[in-house]
């Protein structure tokens, strides 16, 4: 099985890539990545589980999710899907994406699928968002800007 | 730390510039002329960056009053790269626990049909 890798190292766009291939084909990991009832079976990794999650799987339409963690601690979220290309392409951002005020930086991920005979390669791309981005005079991306930080502080972390 | 703390650190980093002053004062504390010398603008403009710099408090800097040579701390920069890693370990989790899933999960409606038509 093939690990997920994680490149921080992209400069261009995404803060992070993944990648992973799973072993069944496109339709079951769609499937499984967009059917409530599924995707509490697998959400969060084990010890974790879904109280909620509730999928409009569509662009416009809302992803309603809290997930529990071992501890019992209930984390709700609410996503807004964009892009719905079925079986190939799924993405979703923070539904305050780009707008919130506070707390931890926003996502827009994408995840798109390919066949690959009867297994299915997984990508994952996550641009990150802040309020920093909406302050932003300038054009450049704002996950571009993040990699490169974090390139750059992966560089600097070493040397310290 | 604070999640809004995060974010503005990742506001101060969102800028080559000043990326660009980070790694230069990971080799060795600096002052504001040393700062400047690689880039084509005023020490003025240098010192607005630094200004970004110091309240998001990745930098910090001297006392001594006419030099005041500025100090990188990696604390936040380490904020960043955890709360990057969480990130990154959620997925992996989820991952896992999705490719388990898979091989006990039935197969969906029509997935058989469709995969016929396509080949």
């Amino acid at each position: 099985m093939s690990k997920i890798t994680v490149d921080t190292s992209s400069v261009d766009e995404a803060v992070i890539i993944m990648t992973r291939v799973f072993d069944a084909p496109i339709e079951k990991v769609w499937f499984a990545f967009t059917t409530p009832e599924h995707v509490k079976r697998w959400y969060g990794g084990h010890g974790f589980s879904s109280p909620v999650c509730e999928m409009d799987v569509r662009p416009g339409g809302k992803w309603r999710h809290t997930m529990k963690t071992p501890d019992g601690t209930e984390y709700p979220m609410e996503f807004v899907f964009v892009d719905v290309v079925k079986p190939t392409l799924i993405s979703w951002q923070n539904v305050d994406h780009g707008k919130r005020t506070g707390g931890p930086p926003t996502t827009l991920n994408t995840v798109t699928f390919q066949a690959e005979g009867e297994k299915t390669k997984w990508r994952l791309v996550a641009r990150f968002n802040s309020i920093a981005e909406r302050d932003m005079a300038n054009n450049m991306g704002f996950a571009g800007m993040v990699s490169q930080g974090s390139d750059k502080l992966n560089d600097l972390l070493q040397t310290l | 730390m604070a999640v809004d703390r995060l974010s503005a650190t990742l506001f101060a980093l969102a800028d080559p510039t000043r990326r660009g002053i980070l790694a230069r004062l990971a080799t060795g504390d600096a002052t504001v002329g040393e700062l400047a010398e690689p880039y084509d603008m005023s020490l003025a403009a240098v010192s607005k960056h630094l200004k970004v710099l110091e309240e998001a408090k990745l930098i910090s800097r001297g006392r001594e009053a006419q030099w005041r040579p500025c100090h990188l701390e990696a604390e936040p920069l380490r904020a960043v790269e955890a709360w990057l890693e969480d990130y990154r370990r959620f997925w992996d989790r989820s991952l896992d626990s999705l490719a388990d899933y898979l091989k006990t999960m039935p197969d969906p409606p029509f997935a058989k049909k469709r995969r016929r038509r396509r080949t």
